[in-house]
């Protein structure tokens, strides 16, 4: 039996995870077009050991105002399921993990298309579940809006009994409230048993969802101390659903900027940082904490008293959180928050890198990382070149694939 | 040079006996594709097993869904057309448009939806539609469903991108158009969050029609697939067809009529070819979809034999002359043509 050693994901987005990262010099500016480059990410990836590539979803624009949406790369880039079908044949041991909405799809035909991707990668496929927040897709799927979030989350745990139903082969004929399907799936069994199941939601609905369902969870957290008390909660949830803490593995965002030394890290960060213009990056931050008319406040003042939102109840109470903690103004909130979106950013050298991550790791508060690049391909293959050998050092991180599939990757049990 | 009209052939690829191994699978699909790309073939067909049976041993389905394989297929090959059929039930309008839309730029154009126009009963149960559509309902609901998703691959325009890093614009928004459907069926504003396509738009391929169904054809169709039938009643279809795609203000030329053949094992290559010389001199068709299984044996039977016999009659070009699958139709927006 090895030490326990971290997981890691590689979220490949858009140009970059930094909001300015298509203006950065080095981008591969053109990535939202351009297949090769992914292909070239993921195997970059992959001969880092990394557990899996990570691809966020949205069925629409990310940005209401259309000017703004015209100073980010984000408005347009490929559909994450042909994407990592793609990379499943160009690729051998990588997992490939898509997030899919449960309000905007059915689970035959999610369940059918994630255990396709399963099999044409050889058992490497996950879905990340969300139940999508946002209005700008609900406008993409008729005329009544964003659906509450009460609601959102009954559907999606009734999406999540019907697609894991298929994947195990249960007897079929689900006949419920959102859903009927009436056949088993028309595909054979998942070389891994069933694809890996991951989720993100972190409000106490989600929570309870993720402890019923999820092989893995995504979580965004900025300290220490929000890490392992969510780690600790969720974990302690596993209990009433009949499982191990170990049949759920908590993998928060890091969002690492990393040199060889620190004051190259440092103006690294700085360079991004100064490409942000402040129109969009308060726009960003009002489409997080669901807050339209932002710009109307002070952008050196404080963020204004915020109704509780039926967007992303978590995300919000964490960037209130941090503003009064930290004392920021909204420009100041806004930089900050473009950045990295609310999750945990780390600037320094391989090694500060390494020591933050540890500390988490061993402090109980993750089971790994899922890693966000400022920018592509540079600082994937920073993090590759200089962090992934730090961690194997030190023993934190594998040097050779386990096994074949995501399942031993992750050391999950397969499903019986 | 050709002399006169060039005849068009796809592959249509039906579920044959699945290896019991779905990498090996893949690998032989693979290789069956390249070799049809080899011999120059316009496109292959991806038919989609979900509204087939239970899954009998003597029909097993192919381990795949459609759009999956097709993203797939498109990495190991580079000049033949990839078109997966894809269910208008199963699909919401713009997760469908933007899954195409994406395999094109995957394939760097080469990508085409095959919608039908026969509703699937099973299907309709397995998507939370157990009481189904009449086929009234249907038609309907087909012809707005496939609008949408041609309205949406059309919301951005060819240059909207402009990737001006110091000036701080990424794209054009003049160039990004809403689309603000609102109708019977369905209600998507839009746009895509996919680029435009590298060919234009996906090629549109319809199957499925009844008579009902050819002026929704006529208006919104690439490629449409007919089942075989008599010789002088293949014609007076055809010319049915061009008339109605004339009434649309389209160019006649603007879709392809392709009828579907099933050749038999034993039927002997220069029999076939004089077959479809007949019919497509006849002026029943713009080419014909061989309907086949999955297996190297039958490809190697056709493109070996009944294909050397149709380009020695000068009715099939010797190569590609586009990247694009509009390119080998001849369709406009295809670019290199």
């Amino acid at each position: 039996m090895t030490a326990r050693q971290m997981k890691l994901g590689a979220f490949l987005w858009a140009t970059g995870h930094h909001i300015a990262a298509w203006r950065h010099p080095k981008v591969h500016v053109t990535a939202g077009i351009d297949i090769d480059h992914y292909i070239q990410l993921a195997r970059t990836a992959e001969a880092a050991k990394f557990d899996m590539i990570f691809c966020e979803d949205a069925a629409g624009l990310r940005e209401a105002n259309i000017g703004i949406a015209s100073q980010t790369s984000r408005s347009i880039g490929f559909e994450p399921i042909s994407l990592l079908s793609a990379l499943a044949v160009q690729t051998s041991r990588i997992g490939l993990v898509s997030t899919a909405s449960t309000s905007y799809n059915e689970p035959y035909g999610l369940a059918r298309t994630f255990l396709s991707l399963d099999h044409l990668s050889g058992g490497r496929a996950g879905w990340n579940l969300v139940t999508s927040a946002s209005p700008i897709e609900a406008a993409n799927f008729g005329s009544t809006g964003l659906k509450p979030h009460a609601d959102r989350y009954e559907r999606a745990r009734e999406f999540a009994e019907v697609v894991t139903g298929l994947w195990h082969g249960k007897a079929s004929g689900h006949d419920g409230q959102s859903f009927s399907v009436r056949d088993p799936l028309d595909l054979p069994r998942s070389p891994q048993g069933a694809p890996v199941m991951v989720q993100a939601g972190a409000s106490d609905v989600g929570r309870d969802l993720a402890a019923r369902t999820a092989d893995v969870v995504f979580t965004a957290a900025q300290t220490f101390e929000e890490a392992k008390a969510f780690y600790d909660d969720l974990k302690g949830r596993l209990a009433a659903y009949g499982r191990e803490p170990d049949d759920i593995k908590i993998m928060p965002g890091v969002a690492p900027v990393v040199a060889e030394t620190e004051a190259e890290a440092q103006e690294k960060y700085e360079e991004l940082q100064e490409l942000i213009p402040d129109d969009v990056g308060v726009a960003l931050l009002s489409s997080y904490i669901s807050i339209s008319d932002l710009w109307r406040h002070p952008i050196d003042g404080p963020l204004p008293d915020l109704p509780e939102s039926e967007g992303m109840k978590s995300r919000q109470a964490l960037v209130i959180e941090q503003s009064r903690r930290d004392g920021l103004s909204i420009r100041q909130l806004a930089r900050h928050f473009a950045g990295a979106r609310g999750h945990w950013r780390i600037v320094g050298t391989a090694a500060q890198v390494a020591d933050e991550l540890q500390a988490r790791f061993e402090g109980g508060a993750a089971d790994g990382f899922n890693v966000m690049p400022s920018y592509f391909p540079g600082e994937l293959d920073a993090f590759a070149m200089l962090v992934v050998p730090e961690l194997q050092r030190r023993g934190l991180f594998r040097t050779e694939y386990e096994g074949r599939t995501l399942r031993d990757h992750l050391g999950l049990k397969r499903p019986v | 040079m050709d002399n006169g009209a060039t005849m068009h052939l796809a592959v249509s690829l039906f579920p044959g006996i699945a290896d019991p191994s779905p990498g090996l699978e893949f690998s032989r699909l693979a290789s069956f594709v390249q070799k049809a790309e080899a011999a120059g073939l316009d496109m292959v067909l991806l038919a989609d097993s979900a509204p087939a049976s239970g899954g009998g041993a003597a029909n097993s389905p192919m381990p795949f869904e459609a759009t999956t394989l097709l993203a797939a297929l498109a990495t190991v090959t580079s000049r033949i057309g990839l078109v997966a059929a894809a269910s208008t039930i199963a699909h919401q309008p713009y997760n469908l448009a933007r899954r195409f839309a994406s395999l094109d730029i995957i394939s760097h154009g080469r990508s085409g939806w095959n919608a039908t126009m026969t509703q699937a009963p099973r299907e309709a149960a397995n998507f939370s539609r157990p009481e189904g559509f009449s086929p009234d309902d249907f038609r309907r609901r087909s012809e707005e469903h496939i609008g949408i998703v041609q309205g949406l691959w059309q919301g951005w325009d060819a240059d909207a991108l402009l990737f001006d890093q110091s000036g701080g614009r990424f794209h054009d928004p003049e160039k990004m158009h809403l689309l603000e459907h609102k109708g019977e069926f369905f209600s998507v504003r839009g746009p895509l969050n996919v680029a435009r396509s590298p060919q234009d738009r996906p090629v549109l391929v319809l199957s499925g029609l009844s008579e009902a169904d050819l002026d929704i054809a006529a208006r919104a169709a690439d490629v449409i697939l007919l089942d075989d039938g008599p010789r002088d009643s293949a014609k007076a279809r055809y010319d049915d067809i061009r008339r109605r795609v004339t009434a649309c203000g389209r160019d006649p030329d603007a879709v392809k009529v392709l009828t579907n053949i099933a050749p038999t094992a034993d039927s002997k290559p220069a029999a076939v070819a004089e077959r479809l010389e007949k019919e497509f001199r006849a002026s029943g068709c713009d080419g014909f979809t061989i309907q086949m299984p999955a297996q190297l044996s039958a490809l190697d039977d056709f493109v070996g034999l009944v294909l050397p016999e149709l380009r020695r009659r000068g009715l099939v070009r010797e190569s590609y002359r586009g990247t694009t699958l509009r390119s080998h139709f001849g369709l406009a927006g295809g670019g290199d043509q």
